[in-house]
């Protein structure tokens, strides 16, 4: 009874607040309508289990809730978990781990003391085996599954050492050196293809500025090295010259976000202040943006548009911009005109998997049950690549 | 008795002439440890312009300027925090959350990801009035909790600091936003900010740079001009004596700490269109900048000290530390040890003069 009352109250919440949005009806429905659809094509993936009857109660861990792709995973993900008719604080319960190791360790001790029947984690601490195992260690003396995802729980060397240690575990997320290697090519393409226009000072060479999210995160690593090596092998082979740092005293080649934030304003503030040195009245202009995320990709535009650069108006000269992620509001840039291309990271398809390896833990099946559709490394069994995508414009 | 800088230099100079050999002495040590910012700033600046040629073109001066202005009203507002003794931790959260309104509130009407599609964009006043009443509210939550029960600002704004992410957090998701970043700002927003008036050499100079003279005029005026400047810097020098002398402290810190927020909403509303791109990260972390900045322009947390051209003066140091170490392609590690050791030496001699005082 009280159940039915405290549902009843909900639901008129729900409305009151929908009443109160800004968003019309129909913009609701199309939503809604958006969502069914990209069901429907997960759905034919994998049949998600029905949770509703059983006493499922999945505690849910983000690194941070501040990060957007992470936010577009979460966002997936409970709709994925309503799918399957659980609900928030019976069904699954979200933690915020704000960029702390130790927070996520006291929230996971917390869930399992609240009796969690499964975890899924994206730890914060990416790519050591110590994070990883203590947290294996704590589902395992539970005897609970737990199931990683998007940060990386091990390096290349020693893949396998965490996720080989528990039977219940796994993990779904990308290969992280794969964004950078598909951003390379992408640019490597498109300079070979609008060589001479991207060259606006005519020396025969691209010079290219690099921003870099964050020192000593894998991903970024990866991506800053990729980016560039990739883009200059495919240069070679159409036998153009490789790609320049437009500063060459700078041996890093690359400039980063000292906050390891990954963050626009980083990036707004070293390209104007790169351009005011490195410009077409100088002859040196940077004549290429290579940026390890969109947030960056968009601080780095609005430098470009301060000084009358990629504005997306036919009159207007655009230097190219690459990012990774492919948020919806990079997505506009490059429909604008104003950005080139993005790598795409699947966040739809990554809750999908999680969804259904989740499912596959609370029905008693083998966690890996069923996933012969889904890209598993060659390497470790339980791992599971999502695979990322070129975004150059609408599909 | 007003005496020219004429007379005052001639003055000086006498004076020194009457010391005996010794005290010369002690007179150029001090001086030189005293004034050693500005004699390392300024062979900071000669040495990177030897290296480099290009650091003292129009087009560097004014982007170091631009740079510079974006953190001047931030800046202004926390130094009457630290005047009081205190500090505030929620002022990068305030920037983010009121960058994301702006931002939210301003979107273009075409544009495909707004936030609330079929809000119209709204007047450019009615936003700025806005953001500096929610940052203000912030400001005033502090300072009540400061002035009323006593705590440490330390406390209280790293408090506020969680509350008001949280709100950001939320606010981010609202109406299918789902934590993507705003951006496609109206180009009226983005032309009011960041567009150009004025050209100095065919260098174009964004319009916040007037903004930030206006805020440094204005809390110039309140400083040094109005009796609640004069009560802050006496509740910053000595609550109980400011009490005692009829000042009414618990008001005079509320409004300090209103004044901050504010300060935050109007940085909030210039980052907003200045970085095109805005996320619940936003603003993060920018509390330190301008706490380091304030400190070297000599606004002591001894409290009760402090000048609207120190903290200018702060704020540009910093500024042309970035750039320098950047035209002279430092690599990135040595940027942080630089920035801590400047930041280290700055307050060593800021406390220097108080202990020599003692």
């Amino acid at each position: 009874m009280r159940k039915r009352i405290l549902a009843v109250l909900l639901g008129s919440a729900m409305a009151a607040t929908s009443a109160l949005s800004f968003a019309p009806a129909a913009f609701a429905e199309e939503a809604t309508e958006a969502a069914t659809e990209a069901a429907e094509a997960a759905g034919a993936a994998a049949e998600l289990a029905d949770l509703s009857d059983s006493d499922a109660f999945i505690a849910v861990f983000y690194y941070t809730y501040s990060d957007t792709y992470i936010s577009s995973v979460r966002t997936a993900l409970d709709a994925k978990w309503q799918e399957m008719g659980l609900e928030e604080g019976t069904g699954y319960q979200n933690y915020d781990s704000n960029s702390n190791q130790t927070t996520q360790n006291e929230q996971i001790d917390t869930a399992i003391s609240m009796g969690a029947t499964a975890l899924v984690v994206n730890i914060v601490t990416s790519g050591s085996v110590d994070a990883s195992q203590a947290i294996v260690d704590k589902a395992s003396a539970a005897g609970i599954p737990v199931i990683f995802f998007n940060r990386a729980v091990e390096s290349d060397e020693e893949e396998g050492k965490v996720l080989g240690s528990y039977d219940k575990c796994a993990f779904v997320g990308t290969d992280a050196p794969e964004a950078g290697h598909m951003q390379g090519k992408m640019i490597g393409d498109y300079v070979t293809e609008h060589f001479d226009e991207i060259d606006l000072n005519g020396d025969g060479q691209i010079s290219y500025a690099m921003f870099m999210g964050q020192l000593g995160n894998v991903e970024a690593i990866y991506r800053t090295q990729y980016a560039v090596e990739d883009a200059n092998a495919v240069l070679t082979e159409a036998g153009k010259p490789e790609l320049v740092y437009f500063d060459e005293s700078n041996t890093d080649c690359y400039q980063v976000d000292q906050d390891g934030n990954w963050s626009a304003t980083a990036a707004n503030n070293y390209m104007t202040t790169n351009l005011s040195q490195y410009n077409e009245e100088n002859g040196n202009m940077i004549e290429l943006v290579i940026c390890n995320n969109d947030g960056m990709a968009e601080g780095a535009i609005s430098a470009l548009n301060d000084k009358g650069y990629n504005l997306g108006t036919d009159d207007c000269k655009t230097i190219p911009v690459f990012g990774v992620d492919a948020t919806d509001s990079a997505k506009q840039l490059i429909a604008d005109g104003k950005m080139t291309g993005t790598i795409k990271q699947d966040a739809e398809g990554m809750a999908d998997a999680i969804a259904f390896l989740s499912g596959n833990v609370a029905t008693g099946k083998d966690v890996m049950d069923g996933t012969d559709s889904y890209n598993i490394s060659a390497n470790v069994s339980n791992k599971i690549y999502i695979p990322y995508g070129v975004y150059t414009g609408e599909e | 008795m007003k005496i020219s800088a004429v007379e005052n230099v001639k003055m000086r100079y006498a004076e020194y002439k009457k010391l005996d050999s010794r005290d010369k002495k002690t007179f150029w040590k001090e001086g030189l440890i005293n004034n050693a910012l500005y004699i390392l700033l300024f062979v900071a600046i000669i040495y990177t312009y030897m290296q480099n040629k290009r650091f003292l073109t129009t087009n560097s001066i004014i982007n170091i300027l631009s740079l510079s202005a974006a953190n001047i009203p931030i800046a202004c507002g926390i130094a009457g925090c630290i005047v009081l003794t205190g500090t505030d931790l929620s002022a990068g959260r305030v920037v983010g959350l009121t960058a994301c309104i702006s931002a939210s509130l301003l979107q273009a009407v075409d544009y495909g990801n707004k936030m609330f599609p079929s809000l119209p964009v709204m007047p450019i006043p009615v936003v700025i009035l806005l953001v500096i009443l929610v940052g203000g509210i912030v400001g005033f939550v502090n300072g009540f909790f400061v002035a009323k029960f006593s705590l440490h600002p330390f406390i209280v704004t790293l408090a506020t600091q969680l509350i008001v992410y949280g709100v950001l957090l939320i606010y981010i998701m609202l109406n299918g936003n789902n934590g993507q970043p705003l951006s496609g700002l109206d180009q009226s927003f983005k032309d009011f900010v960041t567009g150009s008036y004025v050209s100095f050499k065919g260098v174009p100079i964004p319009n916040y740079v007037w903004y930030a003279i206006v805020i440094i005029i204005f809390m110039w005026f309140v400083w040094n001009k109005t009796t609640f400047g004069k009560n802050m810097f006496a509740v910053g020098s000595s609550p109980e004596a400011a009490n005692v002398s009829g000042v009414n402290v618990m008001k005079t810190t509320i409004l300090v700490h209103t004044l901050a927020g504010c300060m935050y909403g109007i940085t909030g509303f210039i980052e907003s269109a200045r970085i095109g791109s805005n996320t619940a990260a936003t603003g993060l972390n920018y509390e330190c900048d301008a706490i380091a900045a304030c400190v070297i322009g000599g606004v002591s947390f001894v409290g009760g000290t402090g000048k609207i051209s120190g903290i200018v003066l702060g704020v540009v140091l910093l500024r042309i530390i970035f750039v320098a170490l950047n035209f002279l392609s430092i690599n990135q590690n040595y940027q942080y040890i630089i920035k801590g050791l400047i930041i280290l030496v700055a307050c060593s001699i800021d406390m220097r003069k108080y202990l020599v005082r003692k």
